[in-house]
């Protein structure tokens, strides 16, 4: 499935810098339309608020992590087909796991490059055709 | 010059959050140290070395990314309880964090930082492969691996999601079902390369390049050059800057409503309707720029709790380097301070709390001795009183003693015997502000550049500021630094030559009084007045000024420096004014400040009372120059 330019994003991180960062990946691959929270319940207000497609989240963040805000993504029926791609800052067993089993769509390393970010959602895309 | 080509931008960005953070989490290891076992405390501190670690990786700072994440794992440690916090652990903590602010440093310097201390990763290192680790020993009992090299490092997540989900992606979490030993097997499968990979790119340490990799300098030489550089962007609240665009919208239709008067008066309209509205539109535009005015100078108006941040952990590292315990009590941090001057008044500020922390509070024993509590307080605060910021910074030591302070002084010939003799509490506690009083050479220690505290009195003063001392043995020292809001308009005093006025700044007016001739004596040679028993010399302005004398002077001013107090003659006076300053760039003639427009347009110079008097001191006597104007 070929990625819609206009799909809304929401990109989750506490750290101004790192938003700004995945938003200029983002814009790299073409996706502009993109709004930030700056952590997971920020994050869940905005997307009950509707509109959003796609959800990239950090994993450490205070007041509600990226683990917690994916279980509470995939807990509420009417966000819980959103794509959810983890942003974390290394590839630990047990991270992966629980981000796995909590319904992630993907996970990504800190730190990456465009490249790497399309290549995940491109992956990603292609499930979302697939269903 | 450059490492970061393209990523300018980003690395500011970072920076400058980054060191908030850091900020943060300085004042937070000071709190844990009372409470080691706070959880969130813990957790906090370890969120801010892994954030720190997340952002440097995009900006490939390879040494940060490593210093960041063994200090992260070490608090990854502590959170779960694996290891605790001893006082040996909290001085690597403390070590590691100053390498994570030298290497901001050096990326402030657009340079990617030097390795780390060898010393402190090994002790990193060594706490979290159970303690045993000394320094020479190879790093590689890391058990976890770092993988900094993402494409190669990564598990295929489509493997390892069919793995633990059964590859329904929108599938909810129902399948909470423990991983099966086959299952964590794959996962195993997958995410061991990880290790391999990075491993084996770099075999002599897995934790990067290591400090001969690198061609220049020394690592310590580089740090030396580290100079804080100055942050050109602000952080401005929104709400303040829609303020400023309403105004500018205000004042665009007021200005349309004045364009449109105009075209009536020019043509020959002048009744009363017509002149009223004229009147108010003026009336309106007069509030609204000075509206203006407040509001574009509230958005250069900063928190000084930014800077007070990194202060309890500079009292802390000297308090302990010295066997004291001193607790740091900050107060006022939301009072809001112009940014330029919260920036020039870091050093000063350093230097006051190091003193006090050095010399002003006692050692724990003699404390007690005295029957005081072990621990001491040292005070900082900022408070706004009227249009003056008050710094305070009080400890309750041993006080300063004005004898003593005399006899120094005397001693290091700074002052003579007699004048030591004349001179009452207050000046005795001031001449610890002389050039040349400050014993101890800090020179290395105090950020390098060897402030003494004739140099806390310049900076502040160069701010339009005074410093003033309290102190009482036994009890302790207090320093009062009262600053104006802002640089931006300087309060002064319009005084006048003839018909030419001059202003000068108010900070140094302590007051105006009139000069009967026949009250002047001559002492020592030189023309003085005698006010409330201080005897102070008499400066005619226009000898400053190189002018020709036309008349006795009525009026003298009487102004205090930081080196001298002196009567300036001026002809009168011209009221007070807040000028708004604009330098004058190309051409500055000594002795000037700047300039500013009177309301009726008129051009005065403002003066730079320092600059004139150090021309004067060139011609070393005063009073033979007041003799050679003829006033008769």
């Amino acid at each position: 499935m070929a990625a819609d330019p206009k799909m809304r994003f929401l990109v989750v991180d506490d750290f101004s810098t790192m938003r700004r960062i995945v938003r200029n990946l983002l814009k790299e691959l073409g996706f502009t339309n993109v709004d930030e929270a700056e952590d997971g319940a920020i994050a869940l207000q905005k997307l009950q608020a509707g509109g959003f497609e796609f959800v990239v989240t950090d994993w450490n963040m205070p007041n509600m992590d990226g683990l917690t805000l994916l279980q509470a993504i995939r807990a509420t029926p009417n966000l819980k087909h959103l794509p959810v791609l983890m942003i974390t800052a290394e590839a630990k067993k047990e991270n992966i796991i629980a981000a796995a089993q909590s319904g992630a769509s993907g996970y990504i390393v800190k730190p990456f490059t465009a490249g790497t970010l399309s290549e995940k959602l491109n992956k990603i895309f292609e499930k979302m055709g697939q269903a | 010059m450059s490492d970061f080509g393209g990523m300018e931008d980003l690395l500011q960005d970072f920076l400058q959050e980054a060191n908030d953070l850091l900020s943060d989490v300085d004042n937070k290891l000071v709190e844990l140290e009372k409470m080691p076992d706070d959880r969130a405390l813990l957790n906090d501190i370890f969120r801010g070395f892994h954030t720190v670690k997340g952002g440097a990786g995009f900006l490939n700072a390879t040494e940060l990314v490593t210093l960041c994440h063994l200090t992260e794992n070490l608090f990854d440690r502590l959170r779960v309880g694996e290891i605790d916090l001893t006082a040996e652990l909290m001085d690597v903590i403390m070590d590691a964090t100053k390498g994570v602010r030298e290497m901001f440093g050096e990326l402030g310097q657009m340079v990617q930082p030097q390795p780390a201390d060898p010393a402190v990763i090994a002790a990193l290192q060594g706490v979290l492969s159970g303690n045993a680790v000394k320094l020479d020993q190879p790093a590689a009992a890391q058990s976890e691996s770092l993988a900094p090299t993402p494409a190669s490092g990564e598990p295929d997540w489509s493997v390892l999601h069919a793995a633990v989900t059964g590859a329904e992606v929108s599938a909810p979490v129902s399948s909470s079902e423990v991983i099966t030993k086959a299952e964590s097997a794959i996962v195993e499968a997958v995410v061991t390369p990880t290790a391999v990979v990075s491993q084996s790119a770099a075999p002599a340490s897995p934790f990067g390049r290591r400090g001969t990799d690198r061609p220049g300098g020394s690592p310590t030489s580089a740090r030396r050059a580290e100079e804080r550089g100055r942050e050109n962007t602000i952080r401005v609240d929104t709400s303040r800057l829609d303020q400023v665009l309403n105004l500018s919208g205000e004042i665009g239709l007021t200005k349309n409503r004045l364009t449109s008067l105009r075209a009536d008066i020019l043509a020959g309209k002048s009744d009363a309707e017509t002149l009223h509205a004229l009147d108010q539109a003026v009336s309106q535009l007069d509030l609204l720029v000075s509206d203006l005015q407040n509001s574009v100078m509230k958005t250069r108006m900063q928190p000084i709790g930014r800077l007070f941040q990194k202060y309890p952990r500079i009292a802390r590292d000297l308090a302990r380097q010295l066997g004291k315990d001193v607790e740091l009590v900050l107060a006022g941090e939301e009072t809001e301070v112009d940014k330029t001057m919260i920036e020039d008044l870091a050093d000063p500020l350093i230097h006051l709390i190091r003193n006090a922390v050095d010399h002003g509070v006692e050692m724990p024993e003699e404390r007690q001795a005295a029957g005081k509590p072990a621990k001491s307080l040292v005070r900082l605060e900022a408070r706004q009183e009227g249009d003056h910021i008050v710094l305070i910074i009080a400890d309750d030591g041993k006080g300063m003693s004005a004898e003593r302070i005399r006899a120094k002084a005397t001693e290091k010939g700074l002052i003579s015997e007699e004048e030591a003799n004349t001179l009452d509490e207050r000046q005795s506690l001031n001449l610890i502000f002389l050039p040349g009083f400050s014993t101890k050479t800090q020179v290395s220690d105090v950020s390098g550049r060897g402030v003494g505290m004739d140099v806390v009195k310049t900076n502040i003063q160069k701010l339009n500021g005074s410093i003033e001392i309290r102190s009482e043995p036994g009890k302790g020292s207090v320093f009062i630094i009262s600053l104006p809001l802002t640089l931006a308009i300087l309060p002064v005093l319009l005084v006048l030559l003839g018909d030419q006025p001059f202003a000068l700044p108010l900070s140094m007016v302590r007051e105006i009084l009139p000069i009967e001739q026949s009250r002047i004596q001559e002492v020592g040679g030189k023309e003085t007045l005698v006010v409330r028993g201080e005897v102070l010399p008499v400066i005619p302005l226009a000898r400053l000024l190189g002018w020709p004398p036309v008349r006795y002077p009525e009026y003298g001013v009487f102004m205090q420096t930081a080196e001298r107090s002196f009567i300036l003659a001026v002809d009168s006076f011209a009221g007070r004014d807040d000028a708004v300053i604009k330098s004058l760039e190309d051409f500055r003639p000594k002795g000037v400040a700047g300039v500013t427009t009177l309301s009726n347009g008129q051009i005065v110079l403002i003066l730079d009372m320092k600059e004139l008097l150090s021309d004067l001191g060139q011609h070393s006597d005063i009073g033979s120059g007041i003799r050679a104007l003829d006033f008769a």
